[in-house]
Order: C-alpha cells, then structure tokens, then sequence
C-alpha cells in the first residue's frame, strides 16, 4: 500500500511538473529569471484569496525568486496599512493586492503596467476588466477575478406548489426569480416570514451599501456624478433606489439588523436558508452548493440581475488585482509575480471555486471542465455571470470615491431606519459629497 | 557653558535621556499631529501635510452636527458607563469583602472580563444580541416572550444600551479590585468605634467606608474616564457606530475620517477636541481626589 502511495505521488509529481512545463511553454510572456531575489508582497488575505497563493512555490520555481508575504490582510485593513506606507514614505514592497474601487486612491504609487507587459499578453485579459484596471489612462493592475452580482434563490421556495398558488392568486403571475428590482421587492416581501424566513437582505453599511445603491441608481437610468462631477444621486432615479430598501426595510422583508451585515453575514443567512433570494456575488457560488457549509446545498438557483426602471442593470461591478509599486527595486519580478498569479492556469484556478476569471479563455475552459465532469450548476453560473458582465460598470474611478461613499452610506441608514425621508438624507449626502469634490478641486466651487 | 559645569547641572544632565526619549515618543508627534489639525492633510497625498489652511478643520468640525451627536455620545456614554460600572463594582467589591472562604479565587475569577481584548469582546456581545441568530433573542423566543426578533444592535437606545452592555461587563472588575484593594485597607478601629456607638451598617458604610473609599473611587474614575472615552474596538465591532450614527463615538467617526477617508488633518482636530474634554475629566476627577484626601485627613 505504501510502495503505491509512493508510486501514485510520484505520478502525481510528474504530472504536475509536466504541465507546469506545458503551461511556462504554452504562456507566451517570458517570466524571467532572478536568482537570489527576494520578492516583497502585500496580499489580501482570507479563505477564498489564499487558495491561489498555492502557486507561489511554482513562481519561485520557475524564476529562481523567492516570495515573502510582508502582510496577509482582510482589504479594508490592506487599504489603511498601504495607505499609512505612503504617509510615512515606507515603500519597501514590491507587490500589493489591489482593487478596481481603491486603486484611484493610491496617486503614483504603482507603475504603468502597459509599459511592462507586451500588449499580446494583455490581450488575453477580457477588455473591460483590464479598462476598469486603468487609472487616468495609466493601467496600475493586473486584475485576479471579477464581481458582479446576480441573482441566486432558493428552489425550496420558489418551486414549493403551496407559495407559488398563492403568490399567482395574489399576483396574476408565476412566482420565478424576478426581472426587475420592483419584481424582486414584491417577491421578497411576499415571501417573508420572520423570524424563520425573510425575502431578502442587503449589506447595510460601508461600501456594500452605497454601491447596492448606485446599481439600483444606474439600474434606475441615473448616476452618482453628472460629467463635472457634480454629485446627483439625489434625482427622483436615486430617490426611487433608495425607497426600494426602505420599502423592503419597513415590510420586514430584510433581518433588522441588515442595517449592520456585511456581505459574510448574508452569504452565511442565506447558506442557512433563511433568505428566500440574494443578490450576491460570484465567490459565493461553489460555498452555496457544498453541503459542508450550506443547507441549501443542490436546491438553489441561478438567474441574471434584475433591471431598474430604465429597463437596463446597473452592474455594480470591480476586480481584485495585481499592482507593483514605483520604489520596486526589482520591477520585472514583480511584473513577472503578477502576469504569473493572474495567468490562464491561475484563473482557472480561482474559477474551479467559482471566481469570475479576468482572461478571456478561462470562461471557455471553466465551463468545459465543468460540463465534462457533469456539474452543471457551475457551469450554469459562469454562464449567467458572463452574461451579467456585458453591463458591468465600476463606480466612479476617483480618489474621493471611498470617501464619498462614505457620506453616503450613513445617509441611506438614517433613511432606511426611517429617521428622515430618502429626499433628506439624499440631500444631505448630495451637500458632503459636494464639499469633498470641491476640497478635490474636481468640481468647481 | 559655565551652567553645564556646575552642580546645578547635575539634576538637568541627568533628566535629559528622559526628557529626549519623552520628546521622541510623546511630544513631536504631538507637535505633528496639532500641526497636521491645521492643514487639509490626507495620507495618500504626503505633500498636504505642508498646506496650511488655519482654523478650516476647526470650524468645519464646530458646524458639523455629525460631530456634536458623536461628542454629545460619547459625553454620555462616557458618564452613564463610569457610574454604572462603580455601582456594579462597589456592590462586587463589598460582597467580595464579606467573602471569608475562597477570596482570593473569587479576585481571580472576577478579573477574567479584563483579560478579553476588547475586540474579542465586541464579537461576543456582538453574536449575543445579533438579531438573527442571538443568543438574546433566542432565548426570549424560547420562553416565549418575544414572537418578533428585536433588533438590539439597530434601535438606537436598544444598540447604545446593549454597547454599555459589553462595556460594563468588560470593566466593572477594575472598579471592583480597586475598590477592593481599598477596603481591605480599610483601618478597623474606626469601623468598631461606630458600631459601639450605636450605628447600623448603612451609617457605618455612609460615614466611614465610603469616605475611606473615595480617594480609590476617584482613582478608578480618572483612569477608567480615559479608557471610556477612548471605546473603539468594541463599538467598531458591534455596530461601526451605525445604523445611522446612532452609536458613533468620537472615536469611531475619528477613525472613519482619519484611515477610511485619509483625512489624517480632519481627524487630528477631532482628536485634538476629545483631548481637551478628556483633560477635563482629568482635573475634575483629580479635584475631587484632592478633596477627598483633604476630607479624609481631616482638613475639613
């Protein structure tokens, strides 16, 4: 038994050297050699990011370098202690974890990857992820995965006989995942029943609140900034977006304490059955499906975001990136670093747990493999969230967008908990995102 | 020179690690940080740092009614968690005392909230009166009282109070051991004197123990004002000082501005306001310790 052991790792040895040999030969950017090189990174770090740093070893291994993960952080923590780097002028890291929505707010601390990376190989990355990679035209990343969100919902629910007679008695229609965000609202609500079930629930705070909103915003045919900069999320298209989480709130569709979820705390609820339907992203889909973390493991479906009142998605979308800073002090490694972690077998990688991959032919492969061995519901997902893609956008590639989000958000708040009208609070929100554009010099006084 | 020479120099030469560590640590990057208080500084822009803008973040903050809920909270957190927690701790410290058996593991046991990091106890309190899943909620469903969930970490009075919840379960031993240490220094003879001359025990604790005890309360008050007034850990972790800054302290919206935002220039006058009310406290609470001493040493 142990000499078969022994003969099946070895097997296994040299299958994986094999096609790491297949993929340096198949890969068309030359990763270099740095012998004695000791490469500083700053990575995200959690659960569903570090599955890829299992391929550092290989980058070692293929260049010479050696890798050393100066700091593995949630972002948010990633973002403050890269933030504190520039303060103090104590850049000594060559590599850091990036995202579409922060990257604006770092200024010239990284390179101008078009300059390093031949124009072939950042064909193979799928055009509007690698656009939304760009800062004022200067491309300072090199993007992972993707997010959009989509549609996921029980099927315990929605093909129960009993709640879909009364939903079509209700309605005159067939209870299916809804098209549009008044569907999805009218669905959530008339499919509540706290405190065992609720319809729905949404980040309530940071980030995941304010860019819920803009989806609904742009799904609604407005926007955060007119071309001047000029703060107009509190039009009747952001009044109508913000009354669809107070509508939902007030109803009780949504756990009271929404107000204070983050995506985990939703992922987890729904995972538990407790919601009916999720907007969520796509990292959540293999986490859904497993019967190790989820009880709703084989029973949930897959659909498309629903659209505003303007008939189009709002596509709330973002990458997690690859970014090398300018005080590298060896910067073709850490070009090299970051083509090879975002690589096709990288992303196909990352896209075997449900990630969205950022090149082109991953999507393809993904599918295939998938399909091959007979699991549609992932393959289903990728061809939903493909398709959600086409309208993805990115919020606002600014500096000051972190920060007007976050004058935003406790706005919404105070709407939702009911404290003032989505007029006021917009209003308010509309009068402190002025005064950062202002102080920004981006709009003028 | 001559001064560096002589005797008198000698005090001087010798403070003068003391002082040149003191200055490293403590004093220049307070200088920096009342500067930065005067200039629009924002971290990922260094150069900021050297534009100075005068009073603007000052009066930015005096108009802000953002910033007067958040101080106005924490005045009041700061007075209601203090005098709760020196009632609870008062009322431990006397029934300690009273203990004959086994003191010392009680001292022990009652100093285990203190040893949780504030983080840690964030998540706890945080998981206990989530509405969801908590173990508050649950257990009211389970007896049968409730048949909504309540939504503890979001209705503003339920989230402060359940905030002021994780905080006194958190603190109440430090008051409790101080004021035990004080108790058990308390002199007997004065405590028998009374008792002979006819006093119950509520006169015996209102005329000798309490006296005795408030130079310690006093003690407990300053340093423990300091420590309230700086609550973020927890309150970040229950609630971010949400929904709606229905539970934002000076500190949770200094860090907000300060490491979210990058207005490092903005958070330093905020900071610079809750020093200013925290010396205050200080030389409240030290006035009276001073009085209490004078009362007990029968200056008056």
């Amino acid at each position: 038994m142990a000499s078969y052991q022994g003969l099946k790792t070895l097997f296994l040895a040299c299958c994986a050297l094999g096609g790491l040999a297949g993929a340096a030969q198949a890969d068309n950017f030359d990763y270099g050699k740095f012998p004695g090189y000791t490469l500083k990174v700053k990575l995200i770090g959690g659960t569903q990011y570090e599955k890829l740093y299992t391929r550092i070893p290989e980058w070692e291994k293929l260049t010479g370098a050696k890798v050393e993960i100066v700091s593995s952080k949630n972002h948010f923590d990633l973002d403050r202690e890269i933030k504190q780097d520039i303060a103090s002028g104590s850049i000594t890291w060559c590599v850091g974890s990036n995202h579409t929505s922060f990257a604006p707010q770092y200024g010239d601390l990284y390179i101008d990857l078009k300059q390093e990376v031949p124009a072939d190989v950042l064909a193979e990355y799928v055009p509007g992820t690698l656009k939304a990679s760009e800062v004022d035209g200067r491309l300072v990343q090199l993007p992972r995965v993707t997010d959009v969100s989509n549609i996921y919902y029980n099927k315990d629910v929605y093909e129960n006989a009993d709640i879909k007679a009364k939903y079509k008695e209700k309605f005159g229609v067939d209870l299916a995942p809804p098209k549009t965000f008044d569907e999805f609202k009218q669905q959530a609500i008339f499919l509540a029943s706290p405190p065992n079930r609720y319809g729905t629930a949404f980040a309530g705070k940071d980030e995941g609140l304010t860019g819920r909103f803009m989806e609904i915003v742009r799904a609604n045919g407005g926007d955060m900034f007119d071309k001047n900069w000029k703060p107009i999320f509190n039009s009747p298209e952001g009044v109508a977006a913000l009354q669809w989480f107070v509508d939902l709130y007030k109803a009780k569709a949504v756990p009271a304490g929404t107000v204070n979820y983050t995506w985990d705390d939703i992922g987890q609820a729904f995972a538990a059955g407790q919601l009916a339907v999720d907007l969520d992203w796509p990292g959540w889909a293999a986490f859904f499906n497993d019967p190790k973390t989820s009880k709703i493991a084989g029973h949930v479906g897959l659909a498309t975001a629903p659209v505003g009142t303007s008939g189009k998605r709002g596509g709330w979308s973002g990458s997690h990136s690859f970014s090398v800073t300018q005080d590298c002090d060896n910067k073709k490694a850490g070009v090299s670093f970051a083509v090879f972690m975002t690589n096709d077998e990288s992303e196909l990688l990352e896209a075997r747990a449900g990630n969205l991959p950022t090149r082109t032919k991953v999507f393809d492969d993904v599918v295939k493999e998938f399909k091959d061995s007979g699991n549609t519901y992932m393959a289903d997902m990728f061809t939903a969230w493909r398709a959600s893609l086409a309208d993805a956008r990115t919020p606002p590639l600014v500096p000051q967008w972190i920060e007007v989000s976050n004058v935003i958000w406790p706005q919404l708040q105070a709407a939702i908990v009911g404290e003032k009208t989505p007029q006021e609070a917009l209003d308010k929100a509309a009068a402190d995102a002025t005064q950062i554009m202002q102080d920004a010099g981006l709009l003028k006084q | 020179m001559s001064f560096l020479r002589s005797p008198r120099a000698i005090p001087y030469l010798l403070l003068l690690p003391s002082i040149v560590v003191i200055a490293a640590v403590v004093l220049i990057p307070l200088i920096v940080s009342l500067w930065s208080s005067f200039t629009p500084y924002v971290l990922t822009r260094p150069a900021t740092l050297f534009q100075f803008v005068g009073w603007r973040n000052y009066l930015r903050i005096v108009s802000s009614t953002d910033f007067w809920w958040a101080f106005g909270r924490t005045l009041l957190f700061v007075t209601v968690a203090l005098n709760l927690e020196l009632v609870f701790g008062l009322g431990l410290a006397l029934l300690v005392n009273k203990v004959t058996m086994g003191q010392k593991t009680i001292r022990t046991v009652m100093m285990f909230p203190m040893m949780f990091s504030p983080i840690l106890v964030g998540f706890q309190f945080k998981y206990i009166f989530n509405d969801a899943v908590g173990l508050m909620n649950n257990a009211l469903f389970s007896l049968g009282l409730i048949t909504q969930p309540i939504p503890w970490l979001v209705d503003g009075v339920l989230a402060n109070a359940s905030i002021l919840a994780a905080e006194i379960w958190m603190s109440t031993s430090i008051f409790a051991i101080l004021l035990l240490a004080g108790l058990l220094a308390l002199p007997k003879d004065p405590i028998e004197a009374a008792k002979v001359d006819g006093c119950n025990p509520i006169q015996v604790f209102r005329h000798i123990t309490l006296p005795f005890l408030m130079p310690f309360i006093y003690i407990a008050m300053t340093i423990r004002s300091l420590d309230v007034a700086r609550a973020y850990d927890m309150v970040r972790i229950m609630t971010n000082g949400g929904p709606a800054g229905r539970t934002e302290l000076l500190w949770t919206l200094m860090a907000r501005v300060g490491y979210q935002n990058s207005q490092m220039g903005m958070a330093n006058a905020m900071g610079y306001v809750s020093i200013l009310t925290s010396i205050l406290f200080t030389v409240y609470f030290y006035r009276k310790l001073v009085a209490a001493r004078r009362y007990m040493g029968g200056a008056e």
